[in-house]
């Protein structure tokens, strides 16, 4: 611990940030270092459609993205970015208030249209669609944003609400929502609670990462034991602890 | 360091970055020291700690018994193992004692004359350090949380308290009475702080998840409520998820960082109350009353250094990396204070025990001429035969 401490020692005023440790982990979670922009087409990648069949946009969490893009600061400026630029956007899941989930605008776009198709909420989704998400970027809508600045009606919000594009947050206010996303929600805290639950049960509650991966999914787990472990080490709810086998996760003592 | 210091020499450099230098890989270099201890008259948890500003060389305790004690920090001894004693104390059989803990000291911010302890028995007591006796008492309805003196304030002498009530007190201890209440928070008031920068500005942190700045000299409410969202949720600003425990201004006045319940620390720049969005990460906080928490000064790039469960962390206040875990406390952590002199650490934890951060970079060379002075002995009782096998 103390040869990590004087690496730290700064050369000139500038205090030179913490070297990089160099790539000791060569597991497969850790290999990204880049820009949360790719960190997030990696994440994509581990969702699993074909559970849902299709019809779910491919969904990422911040917290995954806080595991892959170590700084937490720089990750959330380049999150911020993204989201002002329009490329992703950001949901709030129901179950956390600090949960966040990403996901591509032009996904969520093709995935709602396809949900509501045929129904006679399609042409107020439409709408909702073309008019308010590329203007406004934030995971809220307020009453009067709605009826005056983008000219919907009561019923047409209504038409909303039920297609699952906005979810009720308050009188007068709504958060963006992605249509059958609870059965996500469902796996998703679930496969979370199962996969901490293998960590508690380990003995003196650490284990080895590759050897947590390689290790048959319990039922419960649906989404996948590395979208989990992503989640896990970016929400902080394990430490992660590299040592000469590779790296531990170990449940922290409070 | 040669480097620089030839450098300065030289001409070549500021001598002020040098300094910066050095003391930002002190701070680097913190941990315990089996040099350097602090004595232990307290028998329940350590509350708070206070260095005076003007020599920091005396520092102040308040426990949970109610016992205030004085520490002189200053190794006059000539070993490198140092205690640092207590000088003084006012303990359980003094008769101005608090009934119940202390929860905030403060040195009186011009000098080592005087200085104000506040308590779960509903005073502030203001106390004259060379008799140790109270000089004033202000009483309360309610329990007091916390209390602070302005650091920099010439033209007024008020202390700002924060009770179990909403509304803040400002006590003013020329005419010993409370001046002002500051009205606008909705439960208790855990935290105050005056800044460091302006003399009329304070910050407050409430129960109600809001932290409001004030300007003392306007009659009206409060300047601004800190808005975690930066103004985008229209509904009421709030600046926390949970509780606000903590609040600490930068040493220079600029930014105001601020713990809460809900597990975050936040960095806010403190003139336009934005959130600047720095993301420590989770800063564990089951603190049911104020957390004190401290930040370096005089190091090229900030540190705070926060009480976490058992442990102290230690991140950069821009960038919110973090750079070390303190372990050293056997119970929780509740204060910790910077001495920024030397670039040493205090923190005062549930265990009774106030622990020493020392900067150690080098080290200890091997004592040889130390131990042939000790052990050469009185010559009466040297031997008079040699040890060797020829005689003489």
């Amino acid at each position: 611990m103390s040869q990590k401490r004087h690496r730290l020692v700064p050369q000139t005023l500038g205090l030179k940030r913490r070297r990089e440790r160099g790539p000791v982990d060569a597991d497969a979670l850790r290999g990204e270092s880049g820009s949360a922009r790719a960190a997030v087409a990696e994440l994509v990648r581990l969702f699993p459609r074909g559970l849902f069949e299709d019809a779910l946009p491919p969904i990422a969490l911040r917290s995954q993205v806080y595991s892959l893009v170590p700084d937490r600061t720089a990750a959330d400026r380049q999150l911020k970015e993204l989201q002002e630029q329009g490329e992703i956007r950001v949901i709030q899941l129901g179950f956390d208030l600090d949960a966040h989930g990403i996901i591509f605008t032009e996904d969520y776009t093709t995935r709602v249209l396809k949900a509501c198709d045929g129904r006679p909420c399609a042409g107020a989704v439409q709408r909702f669609l073309a008019s308010v998400l590329p203007a406004c970027g934030d995971l809220s809508f307020q009453q009067d944003q709605m009826t005056q600045t983008f000219g919907f009606r009561d019923s047409e919000i209504t038409h909303l609400v039920n297609a699952g594009v906005l979810t009720v947050r308050d009188v007068g206010s709504w958060w963006l929502a992605v249509p059958g996303a609870g059965r996500f929600i469902k796996y998703f805290v679930k496969g979370r609670q199962a996969v901490l639950g293998m960590v508690r049960k380990a003995k003196y509650r650490e284990v080895l990462l590759s050897e947590l991966l390689g290790r048959r999914a319990p039922a419960a787990v649906r989404l996948g034991l590395a979208y989990h472990v992503h989640d896990l080490i970016g929400a902080q709810l394990v430490d992660c602890i590299s040592t000469t086998s590779g790296t531990v996760l170990r449940l922290p003592e409070t | 360091m040669l480097g620089f210091l030839s450098a300065r020499q030289a001409g070549l450099e500021d001598p002020r970055r040098f300094r910066r230098a050095e003391s930002t890989r002190r701070v680097l270099g913190l941990e315990l020291n089996k040099d350097r201890d602090v004595e232990r008259i307290h028998s329940s948890g350590v509350n708070t700690l206070d260095i005076e500003p003007v020599e920091r060389r005396y520092m102040l305790s308040g426990g949970s018994d109610g016992v205030i004690v004085l520490y002189d920090l200053e190794n006059s001894s000539r070993q490198p193992y140092y205690t640092c004693k207590a000088v003084c104390s006012v303990g359980r059989n003094h008769p101005d004692v608090h009934k119940y803990s202390v929860e905030t000291v403060q040195w009186y911010p011009h000098d080592t004359g005087m200085f104000t302890s506040s308590s779960f028995d509903k005073t502030l007591k203001v106390w004259d350090t060379n008799t140790l006796q109270t000089a004033d008492v202000f009483n309360f309805e309610e329990t007091v949380y916390s209390h602070h003196m302005s650091p920099v304030a010439t033209k007024h002498c008020l202390v700002a308290v924060g009770t179990r009530g909403p509304k803040v007190q400002l006590c003013d201890l020329k005419s010993g009475s409370c001046s002002h209440i500051l009205q606008g928070h909705k439960q208790e008031i855990l935290a105050v702080s005056w800044s460091p920068r302006y003399d009329h500005i304070l910050a407050t942190a409430s129960a109600d998840s809001r932290v409001k700045l004030w300007d003392v000299r306007r009659a009206s409410g409060c300047l601004i409520t800190l808005d975690q969202n930066n103004g985008e949720k229209s509904q009421a600003a709030e600046s926390a998820n949970g509780k606000v425990n903590g609040l600490c201004f930068t040493s220079d006045g600029l930014h105001l960082l601020t713990v809460g319940t809900d597990n975050r620390m936040r960095l806010w720049n403190s003139s336009s109350g934005e959130n600047t969005l720095v993301n420590y990460g989770k800063v564990c906080n089951n603190s049911k009353k104020g957390l004190k928490f401290t930040v370096s000064c005089g190091c090229s790039s900030e540190f705070v250094f926060v009480p976490y469960g058992s442990t102290i962390a230690v991140y950069t206040v821009y960038s919110g990396e973090q750079i070390t875990m303190l372990k050293g406390h056997y119970k929780s952590v509740d204060c910790c204070v910077f001495q920024s002199n030397f670039q040493e650490l205090y923190s005062g934890s549930r265990d009774c025990n106030i622990l020493a951060w020392v900067p150690s970079l080098y080290e200890p060379l091997p004592e040889e001429d130390e131990t042939k002075t000790k052990s050469r002995l009185n010559p009466a009782f040297e031997d008079a035969w040699s040890s060797s096998d020829e005689e003489g």
